[in-house]
């Protein structure tokens, strides 16, 4: 049993009938002391992020450092190409043409931006995630068509699971259900 | 029942406005006959700043009209007045016509001109052959008719859409939005090729033997900048009773910050093409233009108005609270208001003073005289009429609107 017990972690589910039902419960259960929650929803919703408490997200600091590598990669190599390793003489131009490198790297900026944003997005989200304990759940598949679910994390919590569910249903969840899986 | 009712107040301001306009146009009057040429190169400043602005709020009516834009219906009453005061226009251009052969080099085919800020240079004979060759389009009885034909689009257009717009204050009735929507993107063409036009004729024909075909957009863009500096600065300011500004929330604040951003690097992107193409192509006729204004004495402002209009304005407006905060929006608005007055004095100026930067008083009284006239002009159309559209379909979701 002691074995058991730490490889293994239950959270509550709840499906709610509307988004807006989703975030007020969300809300209401943060304010009850209740943490590590996440909601799911087929497409993204309003005031979630707010409802959960989330801090600002720090993806756009990643971007800014994909915008910044970018610029200083793509101006240090263009330098180095073309005014120290290999000065060509094109059209009488200085070998040293700034203005002729603005194209090259503000593309590159922009490249690496996106690739911050999307990578960053992607490991801030811890994803790919192939498993997560919430699957376990085949009522949870509603997830990505029509359910608007919510996860409270047992763990992190004294309160029993069968405390939990009761207020999930009294903030008006129509499914609540506790899966068990293997921690993350 | 609308709490809000028609707007009465405003009259101290379009009463000041219109006494410092009158004040600072009669002064360039007086500017005019103690020394025409410089006072001619100020008034197209005063007179291109302003009408830039008037004309690219019509343009934003339309292509918001045109995008079937929701989030906007609150301040879209403010983009129609900015855009009725072009009236004033079509008779503040006469001086500009009268006076053309003191800023055109091109006027009588380039035989009376004489580069200023010089001992009597004119065009020479290869010069004067290439200028005969543009005179089917730059003579002056054509220049009359386009302007004729600019002002009639930008005022019928202004005047439709406002004119509906009004009426549904009163009737509310819907096909009023479907007549908007249905005529908007129709507009648009027109718009556009008169703006770009107008660019040509009154900013790149100072130069008559240089030609670059996307000028007219440049100025569009710096003039479409500053035309949501306007916006942005009205509706901070529009707190009073009857006015919209206090129904704005922090997400329409976002939106225009957003808006501030997208165009301060639209005008310098603009900019750059224009300025990297002819400056690797390296040909005489097209590089003259650029190399009086990066070398020698035009170096540093050229360099500055890169610094100060764009790195700056670029990395202040990427702070999302910056955004939020609808004081500090306007602060920045303020300041790229500035930076449009010094865009387009580095685009004016230069053929007039081509040894440097310099400075005239006309500068000043011509840029206050026609501004002070524009903004007389839309505070009296505005005044006795809604400060938002009350019954337009879409103004209940725009109230509600938040950040998707």
């Amino acid at each position: 049993m002691s074995a058991e017990t730490k490889v293994l972690d239950s959270w509550v589910l709840a499906e709610f009938a509307t988004p807006d039902a989703l975030v007020d419960a969300t809300r209401q259960m943060r304010e009850k002391g209740y943490q590590g929650m996440d909601t799911y929803s087929p497409y993204p919703l309003h005031g979630g992020s707010e409802a959960l408490g989330l801090p600002p997200s720090r993806v756009p600091f990643i971007a800014l450092g994909g915008a910044l590598t970018g610029i200083v990669t793509a101006l240090a190599f263009q330098t180095y190409m073309n005014t120290i390793d290999y000065p060509l003489n094109i059209g009488g131009r200085p070998t040293f043409s700034l203005p002729a490198w603005v194209p090259i790297t503000f593309e590159l900026a922009v490249l690496l931006t996106a690739f911050g944003i999307f990578f960053g997005l992607l490991g801030l989200s811890r994803l790919p995630q192939p498993y997560h304990p919430v699957f376990e759940s085949e009522e949870f598949r509603s997830a990505s068509t029509h359910g608007y679910w919510l996860s409270v994390p047992t763990a992190e919590t004294t309160v029993k699971p069968d405390d939990i569910k009761n207020q999930l249903t009294s903030l008006g969840a129509t499914h609540v259900t506790v899966v068990t899986g293997e921690k993350e | 029942m609308i709490a809000v009712d028609r707007f009465n107040g405003g009259s101290k301001t379009m009463t000041l406005a219109g006494a410092v306009g009158i004040v600072g146009l009669v002064l360039t009057a007086v500017g005019f006959f103690t020394a025409p040429q410089p006072t001619m190169f100020s008034y197209l400043f005063g007179f291109t700043y302003w009408l830039g602005i008037s004309v690219a709020a019509i343009i934003m009516v339309a292509i918001f009209h045109t995008a079937k834009a929701k989030w906007i219906t609150i301040l879209r009453r403010t983009m129609e007045t900015m855009g009725s005061s072009v009236f004033v226009f079509a008779l503040l251009v006469i001086p500009l016509l009268l006076g053309a052969k003191y800023i055109f080099p091109w006027v009588n085919h380039g035989t009376d001109w004489v580069f200023p800020g010089t001992d009597g240079v004119k065009f020479t004979e290869v010069e004067l052959h290439h200028l005969h060759h543009k005179s089917p389009y730059l003579n002056l009885p054509f220049l009359y008719v386009r302007q004729a034909i600019y002002f009639a689009v930008w005022i019928f257009v202004s005047w439709r859409l406002r004119t509906w717009s009004m009426e549904q204050d009163t009737t509310g009735a819907l096909e009023l939005t479907v007549k908007q929507r249905r005529f908007s993107p129709g507009s648009l063409p027109f718009l556009a090729l008169t703006i770009t036009f107008a660019g040509f004729d009154w900013l790149m024909t100072l130069t008559p033997l240089w030609q670059s075909t996307i000028f007219g957009v440049y100025y569009f863009a710096g003039s479409f900048l500053a035309a949501f500096c306007v916006l942005t600065i009205a509706t901070v300011n529009a707190q009073g009773k009857d006015e919209y500004g206090t129904l704005v929330t922090t997400a329409h604040y976002h939106n225009l910050g957003k808006l501030l951003l997208a165009f301060t690097a639209f005008w310098a992107y603009i900019a750059f093409s224009q300025f990297l193409l002819i400056w690797v192509a390296n040909i005489p006729e097209e590089a003259g233009w650029f190399k009086l204004r990066i070398e020698g004495a035009w170096k540093p402002l050229s360099i500055s108005l890169f610094v100060m209009g764009f790195a700056v304005p670029f990395f202040t407006l990427l702070s999302r609270n910056l955004k939020l905060k609808p004081r500090l929006l306007a602060v920045v608005a303020v300041y790229l208001l500035i930076m449009h007055a010094v865009d387009l004095y580095w685009l004016i100026w230069p053929a007039y003073s081509p040894q440097g930067p310099s400075f005239h008083w006309t500068l000043i009284t011509s840029f206050i005289g026609v501004g002070g006239l524009a903004v007389a002009a839309a505070m009296w159309q505005a005044r006795g009429r809604y400060t938002l559209p009350v019954k337009d379909p879409y103004i209940s979701e725009s109230l509600r609107y938040v950040q998707p």
